[in-house]
């Protein structure tokens, strides 16, 4: 699943009906958008690091569940010298002073993200006035999302997509709503590209076939040492592709599962650990 | 594990300076070749090599490098479960931490939270620290336990230094273990008897599944040859010794092709050692890897060590220790004593 954080709707706007997200109508504590496939889920999460990490913690807690397909993305606005969207490489906190760093593992080039598309940014509680360093970016949330999403995530599936919407204003309110989802229209393409690429990566574990697993520790009356080994066994089997279905098949046909006591179970795990080797 | 050519940044493509590594020669020597590498600046190398959650096998698919001080030891005893080849001072240095290769079994993927390589630059502060243990004692150092030194000389230039440091110290004798298929560092220096190249040495097969982008067999053979041609001791090493079902045939092929293309008694010495890991790193091994064999393997865990069964385990190493002493002397065959590791 895609997780897309925002601090504002005006910022969401554009992928919001890209995407043809519909909006959850039940009771949530942030606005919550979702695709029809549940292949994406996106959270407003207000202004500011605290606002941002509890709507990062909220999103991954509810909806989190398989994590080698989960990425969490940033997209948002910034202040910064060019115009333009780019990649975050380097998150510093202002006010600790921490740096985090996402890995920066995919190549995004075809969806019009070269290398010079990256760029440090700061967090900082503040909209700024002007560009302290005039390489960095500057904006108020992702900080706090990479610490929230650092407990669930690895770092190579949280991605920070910031686009440049001013140089650092005098007065906030001079940075209307139409112009932050207008900066946003025009990095759209480029962030569906994006999603697109994301959501054809998946980690899958491969898993082992838990009914057999647990038929065939019940029926060896293994203690919770031994089936740890039986489960050891599983998946040693399927790293190496071997039918444990049909070692076991060999066993009962052997009169030797299921085991009538503890002890025999022991011996027969032994002869399964036997003929897999 | 993801896939696929167009997924992945090269390798290298982001490079991380610590601050303070920043000015250091080899930090702007390694720079000015990696030109089109982005450059992140950090405040400490642990910043990014110690994140929580990172994922070695993907970090692997596009390994960053960190250039880095090392600040603390860099000069550590050597594990009871590695050969010490009967040196009463065994030690290893650790100057990169993690290799280009990716061999399915490697510790360091136990050992390492990242799967990032970080190159301490400043080489000569490990050299002042192994000169006031050599006041002490004379020491027998492994150089590339935590990384392919050779592999990475070109990066680098860390073995040739090793090289000329050890000539100049006469109590010092080094090994630098590696798969690499690289023999022009042999032409680079002069030979010291000192100076021990030990090749891992591995049948075909398993070399093919599960010791990814390091050289092959007959690569290593004509690299170690090589070496000693130009007068370098060397050493193979027959060590991890990997279980797989037809493991008498891969094995005796292995040493078939290993006599017929090395002067055996040329060799300095050999070791034979079965398949062994921590339990702590071998449980990380199989967290992150689920579908790899060699990690996956029912190993026993005695005094928490995971190795093969005994039965396993005495059989490959008795039989290849049976077909090198008809190649070798026995006092040259090493033979590690799992029943002594603690």
């Amino acid at each position: 699943m895609l997780f897309i954080l925002c601090a504002l709707t005006a910022e969401a706007k554009p992928l919001i009906s890209a995407l043809s997200l519909r909006k959850d109508n039940t009771s949530c504590p942030y606005d919550t958008y979702f695709a029809e496939d549940n292949s994406v889920v996106l959270a407003i999460s207000g202004m500011g690091t605290v606002a941002a990490a509890s709507a990062t913690t909220y999103l991954l807690t509810r909806f989190g569940t398989k994590k080698e397909q989960d990425h969490l993305i940033n997209f948002g606005s910034c202040a910064g010298k060019d115009p333009g969207m780019y990649l975050i490489n380097k998150i510093t906190d202002d006010i600790s002073g921490r740096e985090y760093y996402p890995d920066m593992l995919y190549d995004l080039s075809s969806a019009g993200l070269s290398f010079s598309s990256e760029k440090a940014l700061t967090t900082v509680n503040h909209v700024v006035s002007s560009l302290e360093d005039p390489d960095q970016l500057y904006e108020m949330e992702a900080s706090g999302i990479f610490q929230a999403g650092s407990h669930f995530l690895p770092p190579h599936r949280m991605l920070f997509l910031k686009y440049v919407s001013d140089s650092g204003v005098e007065d906030p309110k001079s940075i209307t709503n139409a112009h932050l989802t207008a900066c946003a229209e025009q990095q759209l393409s480029t962030v569906l590209l994006i999603l697109g690429k994301l959501k054809n990566i998946s980690e899958e574990i491969p898993s082992i076939d838990e009914d057999l697993f647990l038929s065939a520790s019940y029926a060896l009356h293994l203690s919770e040492t031994l089936r740890h080994e039986l489960y050891q066994l599983f998946v040693y089997a399927r790293s190496e592709n071997i039918d444990i279905e049909k070692i076991l098949d060999g066993l009962k046909k052997e009169g030797r599962i299921p085991a009538p006591s503890k002890r025999e179970g022991k011996e027969v795990l032994h002869a399964i650990r036997e003929r897999l080797i | 594990m993801p896939s696929g050519n167009d997924l992945f940044n090269h390798p290298f493509s982001h490079i991380y300076v610590e601050k303070a590594a920043s000015d250091h020669p080899l930090t702007q020597a390694i720079l000015a070749r990696f030109s089109k590498s982005v450059i992140i600046p950090v405040g400490h190398y642990k910043d990014v090599f110690n994140r929580p959650r990172q994922n070695f096998g993907i970090q692997k698919q596009s390994q960053a490098l960190i250039l880095a001080k090392n600040r603390g030891a860099s000069i550590f005893p050597g594990a009871p479960v590695c050969q010490d080849f009967g040196y009463d001072h065994f030690y290893y240095a650790s100057s990169i931490r993690n290799c280009i290769f990716d061999c399915d079994y490697c510790f360091l993927k136990g050992m390492y939270g990242s799967g990032n390589i970080v190159v301490f630059v400043n080489l000569e502060d490990t050299f002042s620290e192994l000169e006031k243990l050599l006041a002490e004692h004379p020491v027998y150092l492994c150089i590339s336990y935590d990384t392919d030194l050779i592999a990475l000389e070109s990066l680098t230039g860390f073995t040739s230094r090793w090289i000329e440091f050890t000539r100049t110290h006469k109590d010092l004798t080094i090994e630098i273990r590696t798969k690499s298929f690289r023999k022009d560092i042999y032409d680079k220096t002069e030979p010291c008897d000192r100076v021990i190249f030990a090749y891992t040495i591995s049948p075909r097969s398993i070399i093919e599944r599960y010791e990814s982008k390091t050289a092959t067999l007959s690569e290593r053979i004509a690299a170690a040859s090589y070496a000693m041609a130009k007068g370098f001791p060397v050493r193979l090493c027959f060590d991890p010794i990997i279980y797989c079902k037809d493991w008498k045939d891969a094995y005796s092929s292995m040493i078939q092709e290993v006599s017929e293309n090395i002067d055996m008694h040329q060799l300095k010495d050999v070791s034979i050692g079965s398949f062994r890991i921590p339990s702590d790193y071998i449980h990380k091994l199989r967290r992150d890897f689920p579908s790899s064999p060699v990690c996956q393997f029912p190993y026993e865990n005695i005094n928490g060590v995971f190795q093969y069964p005994e039965k396993i385990r005495a059989g490959m190493e008795d039989y290849l220790g049976s077909l090198l002493q008809n190649l070798i002397s026995k006092d040259r065959i090493y033979k590690i004593d799992t029943n002594q590791v603690p």
